[in-house]
């Protein structure tokens, strides 16, 4: 019945689901505390020098993925982001732009920051055509859209999350010359440095999946990044024992984990 | 310290970008024009790749991931032409093309065009086929695998695969000898990895951007992958089949831009470090 | 719906249940079909976008707005009559589209060389071991300097295996157990950022 070989990844599996599960009824009880995460603490600083300056926001989820591929949970956690940030430029009266590459994320992103201009009691303020602006399906056809946006616009802050490919490298150092103050996160690993090396603020990797949690303070939400950090602890312990046992010259855990 | 040699630190601290990027197109330039022929090393993950397609034996079906777009093809297709000149060189190897990137089918063309399998008295539907793009990446890596002919029936021009010999005994993953995939992104080079790899244990040779490299470095040490390059290697592979071509015509610019880089970060730190000093002395 | 169609897919990987393997097989054939019918959106969303500029006359952009209509109509017409696998298509994609992507792609470069001259200054401990390392990985990648100073070679090539190929790991594990975090939050509904509703909290 069990597949040979993926005994152990789906015991692991089901393992980090219990945890999550748990910690997430757990979390409605009492909430667990995060760390803190200075980039999305920043986001207020952000959209208020954009209120300062009476400049606009610009936000992109980046030119890389589609909503079948792996990077959909990117999409997902910076769709949270974009809510929060939207709330923010609906208290401030700050415009914000989202520039999108995926055409499907049109519709989610128009309604995500509809409900957010709602909440703020500022419905009429939001105008989804000049606001979520469709660029183009191409990579660099978009990279050249947005650069030629941030020429233009000079936007005071721009907020960067998502699955990105180059053009992470062509939007940081355009945003950059244009005196944007910046806002970076990317799960894609060889991607992280060049948002590192220009921009204010960065999230690395899971950072970005915790950040709909942290803005929101949801119990389920955080409950479950709660649970995922129980998942790292297992790996941590599984990782020590490891080295232990092969230094000791004893295949067991390798053997365990190719179960 | 007077003025006009704090002054000196300061431009030198704050070169403008436009002298920068001047003395940048110069050290792309001139090599091209007039190569200067500096030594090219063989590493041994490009001559991994190598002996893996020589160790095959007649008859072994490849699977190969047209997986860059244009914007990579300066990069990544070198190294893929010079991959094709020795599968074909060898010859008796059946090479079955596919694409997860829409561009994919648009520069196997181009890379066939410059290849020309003919030469080397090979036949399309005989020793080699593009099946065309398959969108969803992963989705589709994983629907190749379990039965590729479920997936599509017809190649990337729209002729039926029955009439291919090539095609013969094709069905999934567990019918190819070798998997390639040239990608310039991650979702492929590491989607390769879970859906072929993890479950069907597809030998798998890699090849991407110098940037992805740390990113799929911990699939080759743990042998996921049986060797991985980058595009920038293809001087290295050119050299080993014996058909120079854009590869070795671009190490040398490699080679100068490498040291002038290496400049702009001496100058900088020379001159953060003497306006310091500067500092400190006024 | 798609809490059940995960578990069903999840289950035919970890798990041989007779019958699974052809639902998933159609499952997956399923998402291939969808995800091309998400391209030709992406084209109709650009005609609609597009031709209301036009209509509007939208000053600085209405003279590109048609220009990029011509050219789609042009791609879809060469393609759809002439084959998009036919000399003229080609053609007509070298010299546009594939041109134009190189030569973006390839302005990273410099905007790498201007990165590295700012951001690779010794300001401070962590700062000189970036550069360090940085110049160390920068000067083995070009071949000539490899062969001169094998030294390099060794260098990188440790610093490739232990400490970056150690990080990424760690980076990958916590993106991963992110995702499957966020993937469970999605199946039982409590992930709702992206659908642009309240969670429990807000209402």
């Amino acid at each position: 019945m069990l597949a040979t070989g993926r005994i152990f990844g789906l015991g692991t599996l089901i393992a980090i689901w219990i945890f999550a599960l748990v910690s997430m009824m757990m979390a409605k009880k009492k909430l667990p505390s995060f760390r803190k995460l200075a980039g999305l603490d920043a986001l207020p600083e952000m959209v208020g020098r954009a209120a300062e300056t009476n400049k606009s926001v610009h936000f992109t989820t980046g030119g890389g993925g589609s909503l079948t591929d792996p990077v959909l949970p990117q999409l997902i956690a910076a769709m949270a982001v974009l809510g929060h940030v939207s709330e923010l430029c609906a208290k401030y009266g700050v415009k914000i732009v989202y520039t999108v590459f995926l055409a499907e994320m049109m519709p989610i992103a128009t309604e995500v920051m509809r409900t957010a201009y709602i909440k703020e009691g500022k419905a009429d303020a939001f105008n989804a055509e000049s606001q979520v602006i469709y660029m183009s399906g191409d990579q660099f056809a978009y990279s050249s859209a947005v650069q030629g946006y941030a020429e233009r616009e000079r936007p005071a802050a721009n907020i960067m999350i998502g699955p990105f490919y180059a053009e992470s490298q062509l939007f940081a150092e355009t945003f950059f010359r244009v005196g944007s103050i910046q806002l970076a996160g990317t799960a894609r690993g060889y991607q992280i440095p060049f948002f590192a090396v220009v921009c204010d603020y960065l999230l690395i990797a899971e950072e970005i999946y915790a950040a709909g949690a942290y803005l929101s303070k949801d119990p389920a939400q955080v409950g479950s990044i709660r649970g995922q950090d129980l998942g790292k602890v297992l790996a941590l312990i599984l990782t020590i024992l490891g080295l232990l046992a092969t230094m000791a010259g004893s295949p067991f855990i390798v053997n365990l984990l190719k179960m | 310290m007077s003025k006009q040699e704090k002054n000196i630190w300061e431009k030198l601290e704050n070169l403008p970008r436009e002298f920068l990027y001047g003395l940048l197109l110069i050290a792309f330039i001139l090599p091209m024009i007039n190569p200067i022929g500096l030594p090219l090393p063989i590493t041994p993950e490009v001559k991994k790749w190598y002996d893996t397609i020589e160790a095959l034996p007649n008859g072994a079906a490849i699977i190969i991931d047209q997986g860059y777009s244009g914007g990579g093809e300066p990069e990544c297709g070198p190294f893929a032409v010079a991959v094709y000149h020795h599968i074909f060189k060898k010859g008796g190897l059946r090479v079955i093309g596919v694409a997860t990137t829409q561009e994919g089918p648009l520069l196997w063309d181009k890379a066939m065009a410059e290849v020309n399998p003919e030469k080397y008295g090979r036949k399309y539907g005989v020793d080699y086929i593009m099946l065309g793009y398959f969108s969803g990446v992963e989705t589709a890596m994983a629907a190749l695998g379990k039965d590729l002919r479920a997936l599509t029936s017809t190649d990337y021009k729209g002729a039926s695969l029955d009439q291919y010999p090539i095609m013969q005994g094709i069905k999934g993953a567990t019918t190819f000898d070798l998997l390639i995939c040239y990608t310039t992104g991650g979702d492929q080079s590491e989607g390769w990895v879970r859906q072929w790899y993890t479950p069907y244990k597809t030998p798998y040779l890699c090849n991407v951007l110098a940037l992805m490299m740390p990113t799929m470095l911990p699939y080759q040490k743990a042998g996921q992958i049986v060797s991985l390059t980058k595009g920038a290697q293809a001087g290295e592979m050119e050299l080993l089949v014996k058909k120079p071509g854009r590869g070795i015509a671009s190490a040398d610019v490699m080679t100068m831009t490498g040291l002038l880089v290496t400049a702009f970060v001496v100058i900088g730190n020379i001159a953060y470090f003497a306006r310091r000093a500067s500092k400190k002395k006024a | 719906m798609l809490s059940i169609a995960a578990v069903i897919v999840m289950a035919d990987y970890f798990l041989k249940i007779p019958g699974t393997s052809a639902v998933v097989t159609d499952l997956q054939n399923w998402g291939v079909i969808l995800s091309a019918f998400a391209l030709g959106f992406g084209a109709v969303n650009l005609f609609y976008v597009h031709t209301r500029h036009i209509s509007r006359r939208t000053p600085g952009q209405w003279p590109y707005s048609i220009w990029l209509l011509v050219m789609l109509v042009l791609f879809t017409v060469v393609g759809i009559s002439l084959r998009y696998t036919g000399p003229e298509y080609q053609w007509l994609y070298n010299s546009t589209l594939f041109a134009l992507s190189a030569t973006i792609y390839s302005s990273t470069g410099f905007y790498i060389a201007s990165g590295c001259y700012r951001a690779l200054k010794a300001r401070n401990s962590e700062a000189a071991v970036l550069m360090i390392v940085g110049l160390i990985v920068l000067l083995k990648n070009a071949p000539a300097l490899a062969v001169a100073a094998p030294v390099l070679v060794t260098m990188e090539n440790w610093l490739s295996a232990v400490p970056t190929t150690s990080a990424q790991r760690g980076i990958m594990m916590g993106a991963s157990l992110g995702a499957m975090a966020l993937g469970i939050r999605t199946m039982i509904g409590r992930e709702t950022g992206f659908l642009g509703r309240l969670t429990e909290a807000e209402r």
